[in-house]
């Protein structure tokens, strides 16, 4: 294999990329799904946790208490960010409906400390999403009555659980695990699809445009114009991949184990780039190769998530800073396929060199 | 022959060419991927995801606390000698100890996570141990009926840059309703708990927590509100429908992938010039155009046929489907035609897909929250699942958008099926700028400009219901901002388009008078189309203050005109001055003096 050769046909397919700006889709479309990521930190964030806008102010929510007194008016009375007022129930519900109040509780008679159950009726406003925000706000004070109220009647317990005092602000939702553990998995090994697709058209297009005989009048073997087809679709990855984590780091979000992130989601896109590549001479149809490889690509996506220690998952471990285990056998797993299905693609790229 | 006969002919071949080409081998591997991916899928679902295992590296003291861990893969527990907790986690290695009865996180956003992670296991574990109490009121000693009150749903809520029932100004001291007081009931002061249907309630709530809704727990699905009126404080969860995601790629996906054979289709005709004997046979294009569309259309609906009748849905969910079959078709044939080479068709549809996927997306995770949800139509097959139905008005609010840009679409497409526009290869924003100058007449090209104009508004109505949807939840200053410039900078992209295929059209260029004129059509055209769609858009839309910055419907007429007319105004000058160098330039000048105009006109709107 003349290397010069494969270096030629990589650049060509390269020139032909950059020169209808396709590349431009892939990296706005990057940028789109920056945003949208965004979209959900900064928004749902947001609206769950109105901490995340204290810099906007204080917060306070402004509550109707109505119903007999009890431990829980004082609770609301001591929370810094309530502020309740005793009222009468329908001018309550009534206030509430035109936003004047962010949420109204009804205590009816019954003492606590009684046998029976203690319950509160809530109203807040449905369809609106800040009515969520008021809703975990009181979430937390009646989750503290309940602790004090089953603290008093714990002689009527059969089995005391395990104690476990946590730290404050543990009760609360945070983002860290659908960062690392769905969204930058899925993000980096999107470029890997994107290469895969690639290289099924950029084989399929000689084909169906019939270019692959004016080639093969130079030259050129078809060995090296398919390793040179594998080459830029291949190096595209770690430069799409590259971005990802960059976007990922200005956004605030710190990842650990770059370069061997990267090393990975290279040899894992290789596999599917091969995959691709194997679909495409077999099928020399843009329509067909296209379809049973997105098939296979669906295949693969589900039945890899659902083993443990994927690629996926390594490199979400290798992103969090994990201890590690058993990545290196991984590793050569991937390496063995890739060693598998090169061989594979050199011995249909015969084939198709003794027919021709 | 009749234009029906016609249509079923071409429609016939374009099936017979569809199974010939899938034919040669494929449908054995079809099959056989078919099987391999309902095995594999039905593998996943038993098996769950695994991304997060092992996330979390947990030292333990004692062997007391392995139950609080109840098998969740996340977590790696090692044991560690008592006498060593006392060192910070991160020494070890770990991101969090639990010794003494005490929960010691690491101070890192991991250790953070870590602690929040346990905190849900800690709660799943005590609801184990408590749920199993004879005693269960002693175990649950609170019990809460939520009431949901019906406000209308608008955005004074978020564009205030306040939230209900906050503090603001003017609304400090006593909360007195000005409205009529309508006399409430108290609820019965013993509430009728049983202890069954208790017991119950809390085992339902707990077998909830699948592999998905661990990922945040806001994704959490309203199961208590319909089976039990009362729940535990715990139990207690913001109603965000997790069911909307699943539905956009069961429904969504399947139109996408069938729409690529119409653009695969379309490609075909034009390598090698294989369309020439269609393009040459005497029938009208639009007949060759729907032939074409025909049977990937009846695929569709058939498909979304029988995942409707797979979910246990409705087949009136299949009429909210139809603009979305038509949009994904149309574009479907218009990416087919203006693509260069396959791997431009895979870029652009990938790109386009996965914003329309977001159009539809985005707005309906807040189905049943806010009104914005009502922007996709994939909203309303949600409140059709859900059995709450929808409004004749309400369909038409979400799918108006799209079956107007959809038409359109399809209208530029049969326009430019000619051999000249389907066999020539240019570069993709020229192609685009061909189609629609394909679309100007030769004769009236000024009638046509017009029409083109307002045929352009639903476009930029998309485009900035799509930012709306982005960014109106985001803080105030922020949202009004983003919005501002990208509504501005949308409309004068749009308009400066329309120029150009003028510019285009006429092989001589625009003269003096013509720019004048071009600019007095195109604002005015502009101003036209807004009025009408303006119609078929959410008043609670248009009433807010996004509303008043995005169609200026507040202020007169003259001005918006105005600003339209100026602004491609400054662009056609440019143009016609300094040639197509002149285009960003004028552009850039067009978007500064909207965002300008809209600005001053927030400012107003805010007085």
């Amino acid at each position: 294999m003349n290397l010069n050769h494969v270096w030629n046909i990589a650049r060509k397919d390269f020139s032909g990329i950059s020169q209808e700006k396709t590349i431009l889709f892939a990296i706005l479309l990057q940028l789109f799904i920056a945003l949208f990521s965004s979209f959900l930190m900064v928004g749902l964030t947001a609206m769950y946790n109105p901490e995340s806008l204290d810099d906007y102010g204080r917060v306070y929510y402004r509550v109707g208490y109505c119903g007999e007194d009890s431990p829980v008016l004082i609770r609301l009375n001591t929370d810094k960010t309530i502020i309740p007022f005793s009222m009468d129930l329908s001018t309550a519900v009534a206030a509430l409906k035109e936003r004047k109040l962010a949420a109204v509780l009804y205590v009816p008679k019954g003492h606590p400390d009684e046998q029976e159950p203690f319950s509160v009726t809530m109203y807040t406003l449905k369809n609106d999403i800040q009515a969520a925000l008021i809703e975990m706000k009181l979430k937390e004070i009646l989750l503290a009555e309940e602790k004090e109220l089953r603290q008093a009647r714990i002689s009527r317990l059969s089995e005391i659980p395990v104690s476990a005092a946590f730290p404050p602000g543990a009760s609360k939702t945070g983002f860290y695990e659908f960062i690392y553990g769905v969204l930058i998995p899925l993000l980096l090994f999107m470029p890997a699809f994107i290469s895969a697709a690639l290289i099924i058209d950029l084989i399929t297009e000689e084909y169906e445009q019939q270019t692959l005989d004016t080639i093969r009048s130079t030259p050129v073997t078809m060995k090296e114009l398919i390793a040179g087809k594998l080459l830029v679709t291949l190096l595209l990855v770690p430069a799409q991949a590259g971005m990802w984590l960059i976007l990922l780091l200005l956004n605030g979000v710190f990842i650990s184990h770059m370069v061997e992130i990267l090393i990975l989601v290279t040899a894992g896109s290789a596999v599917l780039i091969l995959m691709g590549a194997i679909i495409a001479l077999h099928y020399a149809d843009r329509t067909k190769a296209q379809f049973i490889f997105s098939m296979v690509a669906v295949i693969i996506m589900l039945g890899i998530v659902s083993v443990p220690y994927n690629p996926l998952h390594i490199v979400a471990q290798l992103a969090s800073g994990t201890i590690l285990l058993y990545h290196g056998m991984i590793f050569l797993v991937i390496l063995c396929v890739i060693i598998l299905l090169t061989s594979l693609v050199i011995r249909m790229t015969d084939a198709r060199e003794t027919v021709s | 022959m009749g234009t029906v006969a016609q249509v079923c002919t071409i429609a016939w071949w374009e099936i017979r060419r569809f199974f010939t080409t899938m034919n040669r081998g494929m449908l054995p591997a079809a099959i056989v991927l078919l099987v391999i991916l309902l095995l594999v899928s039905g593998y996943a679902a038993r098996s769950g995801v695994h991304l997060q295992d092992g996330l979390y590296d947990i030292g333990l003291t004692s062997d007391a606390y392995l139950p609080l861990f109840g098998g969740d893969d996340r977590f790696v527990v090692y044991r560690i000698p008592e006498s060593e907790s006392y060192f910070p986690p991160a020494s070890y290695g770990l991101d969090l100890i639990i010794a003494d009865g005490v929960v010691f996180p690491d101070e890192t956003d991991k250790g953070r996570a870590a602690a929040q992670a346990l905190y849900r296991t800690y709660e799943r574990y005590l609801s184990s141990v408590y749920s199993n109490q004879e005693d269960i009121f002693a175990a649950y000693p609170v019990w809460i009926a939520n009431e949901y009150i019906t406000s209308e749903l608008d955005f004074t809520a978020t564009e205030s840059g306040q939230r209900i029932g906050f503090n603001q100004p003017g609304q400090r001291g006593y909360p007195r309703p000005e409205q009529e007081v309508i006399p409430i009931t108290p609820p019965q002061s013993t509430p009728d708990l049983s202890p069954e249907k208790v017991r119950e309630t809390i085992l339902a709530s707990d077998t909830s927590d699948s592999a998905l809704s661990r990922y945040s727990d806001l994704l959490s699905a309203d199961y208590a509100e319909e089976s039990y009126p009362y729940q535990t404080p715990a139990m207690l969860s913001p109603p965000l429908p997790f069911d909307t995601i699943i539905f956009i790629f069961v429904f969504i996906f399947p139109l996408y992938f069938t729409s690529q054979f119409l653009m695969m289709s379309v490609m075909h005709e034009r390598t090698l010039r294989q369309g020439e004997p269609l393009i040459a046979a005497p029938v009208l294009r639009i007949t060759v155009i729907i032939g074409k569309s025909l049977p990937y259309a009846i695929g569709m609906l058939v498909i979304s046929s029988v995942l409707l009748v797979l979910t246990g849905g409705k087949i009136t969910a299949l009429l909210p489907l139809i603009p979305i079959i038509l949009f994904f078709l149309s574009s479907a044939l218009l990416i087919g035609m203006v693509s260069r080479s396959f791997r431009e068709l895979s870029f652009i549809s990938i790109f386009f897909s996965t914003i329309a996927t977001a159009y539809l997306f985005f707005p309906s995770i807040f189905a049943n929250i806010h009104v914005i949800s009502l922007l996709s139509p994939v909203t309303l097959i949600v409140m059709d699942i859900q059995g709450t139905g929808y409004s004749a008005m309400d369909y038409l609010y979400s799918t108006a958008l799209f079956y107007l840009t959809g038409g359109v679409m399809f209208y530029l497409g049969i326009v430019s099926f000619t051999e000249e526009h389907l066999f020539t290869q240019k570069k993709l924003v020229s192609k685009i700028l061909d189609l629609i100058t394909a679309a100007i007449h030769p004769t009236h090209p000024w009638g046509s400009v017009f029409f083109l104009t307002i045929l352009s508004i639903p476009f930029v109505f998309m485009a900035q219901m799509m930012y709306l949807v982005l960014f109106f939840n985001l803080p105030m200053p922020f949202s009004l901002v983003a919005i501002l410039v990208l509504a501005a900078a949308t409309e004068e992209i749009v308009k400066s388009l329309l120029l150009m295929a003028l510019f285009n059209h006429n092989p001589i260029g625009l003269s003096w008078p013509g720019v004048a004129i071009a600019s007095v059509l195109i604002g005015l055209g502009f101003l036209l189309g807004e009025k009408l769609l303006l119609v078929i858009t959410l008043s609670q839309i248009t009433s807010s203050i996004f509303g008043s910055l995005l169609f200026q419907s507040a202020s007169a007429l003259w001005s918006p005109f105005l600003l339209h007319s100026m602004g491609i105004f400054c662009v056609a000058v440019a143009v016609k001055r300094y040639g197509n160098k002149g285009y960003i330039p004028g552009l850039f000048l067009a978007i500064m003096v909207h965002c300008i105009y809209n600005a001053l006109i927030i400012r107003w709107a805010l007085a």
